[in-house]
């Protein structure tokens, strides 16, 4: 029994420090770049830290950005477990903005309920989105990476033509919604910042979905899938249905971000593009957390401060911001290689336990059409 | 082309030679200390069961693996084969089981895609016309202008086969290629291949079946348990020789198999109809039952429709036609769960894939049927209290080693993860339980705690159906088998009266064995 939760622990540990590990390294590399560009090494990294932490509105513009990479990586955490993999993010967080301004701009309620039912609008709307490529999927065989990929682009032009046309506010030139009341939106947490109560949902997100993942019929369904569909029919759990549920799930959650960004976001309005780029960087703060949804809380912070902190240097020391880009993606390849490595190197030491069956030297018969 | 008569007269070297072909994967010997020769223009056969390591010496000739020893020789010379590539530059060419075509272009597309040295210099007519003429020269009615797709099976094989002749191969090697043929046309096949060896071709054909050696190979050598047995002239030998060379070992491993006065049947099958993934029909009007305090094997070689018989058993395939009944309730809505609520158990065939989940704990891996079930938890919350105590007692009782339940089950040795499916499989208590190449894998000791707990399963009352490659293992532990051949059970034998020979042939598929 100790000697169980003592190998959980050791194995949760090295997790633990190859991330923190892929983390600094890819500092220290983002560091040269810096100093390349004639910037000191302490002006540097001291713009950075103060734009990430240095005032309270620093602060707040991380925390607040926590929300929606918290929420995204989460998403793709229960996809990632149910044994799928889906790039719908962004896609899910417009049309989950789509509807909570549906439900902010066409419902009037007062605040005690306005904001809940915002909130289930944007979840269903991310859901909803998800569901034509669980959809797909399922019944027609279509790779979700592929329709989710295409359904991004397709959100995008629904977006477009949302603000511009329908939900136009036609006093503003811009392709702006008119402002969403205030019954609508999270109340601020700090005064005049970016921060607003929506905070309390990355513990608790992550929270119920760690709970959701390990300790429910629904969670041990998913990860059952996840680890092979054949022992998941022998058992009797269906990896389609599985599968697509935990696509929609992932979908209600992006969603829940898009909600997050309409009602509380800076600006009172729904614009186009406020899904910026949460959709994508919330996949590589679940990569960095190594798809566990309570590890995905600190590596969102990372991921958070290095947004904003970039954003402040750029304004202090003139250092590009795409240099945040940059480290991004430096740690998305860092953890890909040191999960490969790590796990050739379990493979050796396990060598002896698992022959490896010798490969059927033919493919299988992929290239044959049913008679 | 114009060198055939030149060849046939040409040196009396064997076209092929191989000498003490040795290789080794962790933990299984495939081939050990092979040799064989195959003379110019001849059809030789290559016989064993499944597992014997006939597929791993071809693919050693074929350069996909290389050999740990020995060596071998194409008309003469000693050649080290490292790739496809080289071996056809050497005149080898193979023909899998599964076909390498691409549906939707024409023969002669599919045949010009040859690696040639200069790419794209291919003129399609010219390989129009070669393939028109090869199939003339060979006696081959396929039209170098249909479309693959549109082909019969048999019809696509011959093209497999032109695409080596059109890429100058001079010996053709064919890895079972009769498991997809009606009878018309492996008949066409046969002629065509005698065909080949007439005009100077050599073939090694690679079988299981004892009646498609006679009237097609010269020769015949056998492998059993990675071994050459030896090789025969056909034309001196008959079925039941044969039989008894592929698979006349002594039983190695026996065990005390108790007698049980079998009750009534706990398992019935009636008419049962069952098709694969692309609609052919596999099993066609199966009758049988199990009794109470017996274990039932079926015998036979790999690919004759047990896989479809299991699945359509506990649930994973449509059945057609025909009746299930367990403990006499006819199986409605059969899905795993509905077959594991009946009182059914299944030990899957590959324990890797379908008996655990590797990446999920020991106790994930016991109560992955009582939680697919919706047992152990309130309102979708697991109780891990109540699932940690039983998958403990489970552990003790089956004597699992493992660390803990928490581990993931890929840190158990192989012997202690079938181990582990059997404990859930049999700590349910069921009343039938379907076992499918349970000791497949396995060390002795392993195999002997699976036959031991399948024999209490037995001798408490329960029935077992027992579907095994291994002949051994049926006779060491069935009461009554069936030997199951193209997706039909050719005769129902009693355990103890059953001779190696009679079974060996009626696994070949002679139907009338004595």
């Amino acid at each position: 029994m100790i000697d169980s939760m003592r190998g959980r622990l050791r194995s949760g540990g090295l997790d633990f420090v190859l991330s923190v590990v892929v983390a600094i390294v890819a500092l220290l590399v983002a560091l040269i770049f810096v100093i390349a560009a004639g910037v000191s090494f302490t002006s540097g990294a001291s713009a950075f830290v103060d734009g990430a932490f240095g005032t309270q509105l620093n602060i707040a513009g991380t925390l607040a950005k926590m929300v929606p990479l918290t929420l995204v990586a989460l998403g793709w955490i229960v996809v990632f477990k149910a044994g799928r993999f889906h790039v719908g993010f962004p896609g899910q967080i417009l049309i989950g903005g789509l509807l909570v301004s549906v439900v902010a701009l066409k419902i009037d309620l007062p605040a005690g309920l306005h904001l809940p039912l915002v909130l289930i609008a944007g979840i269903v709307g991310g859901a909803l989105y998800a569901d034509i490529a669980a959809w797909l999927w399922a019944r027609r065989g279509v790779n979700e990476i592929l329709s989710t990929l295409l359904l991004n682009l397709v959100a995008v032009q629904i977006l477009a033509w949302w603000v511009r046309g329908p939900f136009h506010d036609h006093s503003s030139p811009l392709p702006l919604t008119p402002p969403l009341p205030n019954t609508s939106r999270w109340p601020e947490l700090l005064k005049n910042t970016d921060l607003h109560w929506d905070i309390v949902l990355v513990p608790l997100a992550a929270i119920v979905i760690a709970f959701l993942l390990s300790r429910t019929l629904a969670g041990f369904r998913m990860r059952l899938v996840g680890s092979g569909e054949r022992v998941a029919r022998q058992a009797g759990v269906s990896p389609r249905a599985t599968g697509a549920g935990a696509i929609i799930l992932s979908g209600g959650l992006a969603g829940l971000a898009g909600a997050s960004l309409v009602v509380a976001g800076t600006t009172p309005q729904m614009g186009e593009d406020f899904g910026a780029n949460y959709g994508f960087t919330g996949i590589a703060v679940a990569l960095l957390a190594r798809n566990s949804p309570l590890a995905a809380v600190p590596a969102a912070l990372l991921f958070a401060a290095l947004e904003q902190g970039g954003q402040t240097m750029e304004g202090t020391v003139g250092i590009s911001s795409s240099l945040v880009d940059f480290i991004q993606g430096l740690m998305i390849v860092l953890v890909l290689a040191a999960t490969t490595i790590l796990y050739i190197a379990r493979r050796r030491a396990a060598g002896s336990r698992t022959p490896r069956v010798p490969a059927p030297a033919a493919p299988e018969r992929q290239l044959e059409p049913s008679p | 082309m114009a060198g055939d008569a030149e060849r046939q007269s040409a040196s009396p070297e064997p076209a092929l030679r191989l000498v003490g072909i040795t290789k080794r994967f962790p933990g299984v010997l495939a081939n050990d200390d092979v040799s064989l020769d195959v003379r110019q223009g001849e059809v030789l056969g290559l016989l064993g069961e499944n597992g014997a390591g006939k597929s791993t010496l071809m693919n050693v000739v074929y350069g996909l693996y290389r050999a740990d020893a020995g060596e071998m020789f194409v008309d003469g010379k000693q050649v080290d084969i490292r790739s496809p590539q080289q071996a056809l530059q050497l005149g080898i060419g193979m023909v899998h089981q599964h076909f390498m075509l691409v549906p939707d272009m024409t023969v002669a597309e599919n045949v010009a895609m040859a690696p040639s040295a200069l790419p794209g210099l291919v003129r399609l007519g010219d390989v129009e016309r070669e393939v028109g003429e090869l199939c003339q020269r060979f006696g081959l009615d396929v039209d170098p202008r249909s479309t693959v797709q549109d082909l019969t099976v048999g019809a696509r094989q011959r093209v497999e086969i032109i695409k080596l002749l059109y890429r100058g191969a001079d010996l053709l090697i064919l890895d079972e290629p009769t498991a997809a043929l009606t009878p018309t046309e492996w008949h066409e096949l046969s002629r065509f291949i005698r065909g080949l060896a007439d005009q100077g071709r050599s073939v090694i054909f690679i079988t299981h079946k004892l009646d498609e050696l006679f009237g097609l190979v010269d020769r015949c050598t056998v492998l059993r348990d990675a071994r050459v047995v030896g090789t025969v002239d056909i034309a001196g030998t008959d079925k039941p020789e044969l039989a008894r060379m592929m698979v006349g070992r002594e039983v190695t491993l026996r065990v005390e198999r108790p007698i049980v006065d079998p009750g009534g049947p706990v398992l019935e099958v009636e008419g049962l109809q069952v098709s694969d993934d692309e609609g052919r029909v596999i099993l066609e009007g199966l009758d049988f039952d199990v009794r109470s305090g017996e274990v039932f094997g079926v015998a036979g070689v790999a690919g004759n429709g047990q896989t479809q018989l299991v699945e359509a058993l506990i649930g994973l395939r449509p059945i057609d036609a025909g009746e299930v009944r367990l403990d006499g309730k006819p199986l409605k809505k059969l899905n795993p769960r509905t077959f594991t609520d009946a009182g059914g158990a299944i030990v899957p065939e590959d324990r890797h894939r379908e008996g655990v989940a590797l990446d999920l704990s020991v106790l994930d891996n016991l109560m992955m049927k009582e939680f697919a079930r919706g047992k152990y938890a309130k309102r979708g919350v697991i109780d891990f209290d109540a699932a940690r105590e039983r998958s403990e007692k489970v552990v003790r009782d089956y004597d699992v080693k493992t660390p803990g339940v928490n581990v993931p089950v890929r840190l158990l040795s192989g012997g202690n993860q079938q181990k582990l499916v059997l404990a859930r499989e049999l700590s349910r208590d069921p009343r039938l339980v379907i076992a499918f190449q349970p000791t497949r894998g396995l060390d002795v000791g392993a195999i002997e705690f699976v036959y031991g707990e399948l024999n209490d399963k037995k001798q408490a009352g329960g029935a077992i159906l027992l579907i095994s490659f291994e002949l051994d293992e049926i006779f060491s532990m069935a009461d009554r088998f069936a030997v199951m051949v193209d997706g039909r059970f050719l005769r129902v034998l009693e355990g103890g009266d059953a001779d190696l020979e009679t079974v060996g042939m009626l696994m070949g598929g002679a139907e009338h064995a004595a």
